[in-house]
């Protein structure tokens, strides 16, 4: 098999793309927002709960999207229940540097991280969109 | 290939993209003509001549370029007009792509012959090209639109059509050919607009190249298609539309080359076609379109359209044999375009996966989100055919499609 596809599609990301974890809408929550990918008509909804001391301390998110798509936001919220904002912010740019395969160099991410199997998408410019929509949704709600 | 059977065109070579390898190594087979069509030598040729030989602007001057220039982009509306069978080269008018020719009449007709509450009438299959630029007009004067129904084989429901029109009904605008599902619009929508009286814009984006157009026999009052997916470069599109139409309604947009007279009170406006060629238009695109269907007429359109059926319909029986893949719309006749899906897998999986396998293939909503919700799904993959395609390809097609399922069901 092509060493591009395996690269893509790592087994990581077909097991969360199958098997979306977080998968539904917390309750409570007080941060959502909606991603959308105009090009294929992927979307979703990112609820969270964010507490006082700045926190995430649910996430979850629903939608219909491809095996990237749903991978990207399921190994997300993974990584992102139990984090400081500031922190996930960071993380935030870490892997829009490492997906769009920008030569920065990662400061919060690393080989280790479960989000590194999707640096592969780097190969498939037109599918960056796809494994950034729940980040970006995330940004999103952030700002509102 | 299992009936070893081969075409009888074999035009490959004329289109110089399909030399190029794939990741270095797979040969490109390209299935995303309705996307946009890959373009033959003649057409890239002439062009770069153009700018090199022959190259100034048009009707605005008196010197030796400027008249080589005036008499391409001239001589391209006479292929045009011969193209449709249009009675005038008054009803061609040269405009960016099909959306600006469909936006064009929208907005102009409107103008003319519309008011708050008067009705149009689209369909459920429509790309977004032939309903945002209606949708303009209920956002902003209160047009009523209605949307025809369609049948699980993917045509209109022309029986839930003919019972959206009202007294109220100024205009009808459909596609002429599915860019979904490949159906043809039963002529039945048409005449049913002639009897009552009501003008239809057909979009003929995807049948420009795929079927033998005659505007006069098909009836339509406007017909827009888009150069680029009928072999010739993009930036270019034609908006046909008949002489009474086009002569009432106002002009589209203002500028140099649409006047007749101009002083500071106001300005009385060129003739058809002029009228609604607003500033220096894409000249060379145009004489490129030109050159394309010089191209298409050497082959012959019976001939490319003889060989697109033949390869649709080798296409969809092999994909019909696949018990993985669903086919959207009917078993009914299909030009150039098949859409379906690998049960439980994304079309993007498969696309990407035939990507790497060299082969091109859309993935996506196909502008027609509507549809989509319709259909329940929110993405298809489509397949899509032009003259340079083989039934070769359509095997090593299926043989990658069997790899993907693999893959992702592993
Ligand atoms: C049926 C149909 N209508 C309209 C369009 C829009 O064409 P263009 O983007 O060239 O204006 C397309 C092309 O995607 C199409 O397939």
């Amino acid at each position: 098999m092509n060493d591009l596809i395996n690269d893509l599609y790592q087994e990581i990301i077909l097991d969360h793309g199958r098997e979306p974890r977080n998968f539904g809408e917390c309750e409570p929550y007080n941060k959502s927002a909606d991603g959308h990918n105009p090009l294929c008509g992927d979307n979703l909804k990112l609820t969270f709960l964010l507490n006082d001391q700045n926190i995430i301390e649910d996430i979850k998110f629903t939608g219909e999207g491809c095996a990237i798509s749903l991978a990207s936001a399921s190994l997300m919220t993974e990584k992102l229940k139990g984090k400081k904002i500031e922190v996930a912010q960071e993380i935030f740019k870490d892997f829009t540097n490492l997906v769009s395969g920008s030569d920065e160099d990662l400061k919060v991410l690393n080989e280790e991280d479960s989000l590194y199997a999707l640096k592969g998408v780097g190969g498939f410019p037109m599918r960056v969109k796809c494994a950034t929509m729940a980040w970006h949704a995330f940004n999103q709600a952030l700002k509102d | 290939m299992d009936d070893s059977k081969t075409l009888n065109l074999n035009v490959r070579k004329d289109f110089p993209i399909l030399s190029k390898k794939i990741l270095e190594k797979k040969d490109l087979i390209y299935f995303d003509t309705a996307a946009s069509a890959q373009k033959p030598n003649t057409v890239i040729d002439e062009t770069n001549d153009f700018y090199k030989n022959h190259y100034s602007n048009v009707s605005r001057g008196v010197h030796t370029l400027s008249v080589e220039s005036t008499f391409r982009y001239e001589d391209a509306r006479k292929k045009v007009q011969k193209f449709l069978n249009a009675r005038s080269e008054n009803e061609i008018i040269f405009t960016k792509s099909a959306t600006e020719g469909i936006n064009l009449v929208a907005q102009t007709f409107y103008e003319k012959f519309m008011q708050k509450g008067d009705e149009v009438i689209l369909s459920l299959i429509e790309h977004h090209s032939n309903l945002i630029p209606w949708f303009f007009l209920r956002d902003k004067y209160g047009v009523v639109l209605k949307f025809a129904n369609i049948q699980p084989s993917g045509e209109i429901d022309i029986d839930h059509f003919n019972s959206l029109f009202t007294n109220k009904t100024k205009i009808v605008s459909l596609t002429h050919l599915s860019n979904v599902f490949g159906t043809e619009l039963n002529e039945k929508a048409i005449s049913i607009c002639k009897d009552k009286n009501v003008p239809i814009l057909l979009d003929g984006c995807q049948s420009a190249a795929h079927l033998k157009i005659d505007v006069q026999k098909l009836g339509c009052d406007f017909f827009v298609f888009s150069g680029h997916k009928t072999y010739g470069p993009a930036g270019i599109g034609v908006l046909y539309g008949t002489e009474n139409l086009l002569s009432e309604m106002p002009p589209y947009q203002g500028g140099g080359g649409m006047i007749g007279d101009v002083n500071l009170e106001g300005a009385s406006y060129a003739e058809l076609p002029a009228k609604y060629e607003a500033g220096t238009p894409p000249l060379v695109e145009a004489h490129g379109l030109g050159i394309a269907i010089d191209y298409m007429n050497k082959i012959g359109l019976d001939n490319i359209i003889e060989h697109e059926n033949e390869i649709t319909k080798y296409a969809f029986n092999k994909l019909n044999e696949i018990d993985f893949i669903e086919i959207h719309g009917g078993d009914n006749k299909r030009n150039s375009i098949i859409s379906f899906n690998i049960r439980n897998v994304h079309s993007h999986e498969v696309s990407s996966f035939l990507d790497v396998e060299g082969i091109a293939i859309r993935a996506g909503h196909h502008c027609c989100q509507p549809l989509m919700k319709h259909l329940g799904v929110n993405s298809t993959a489509r397949l899509s055919f032009g003259v340079y395609n083989s039934l070769e390809e359509v095997d090593k097609f299926v043989i990658a499609l069997h790899k993907c399922k693999e893959f992702f069901n592993k």
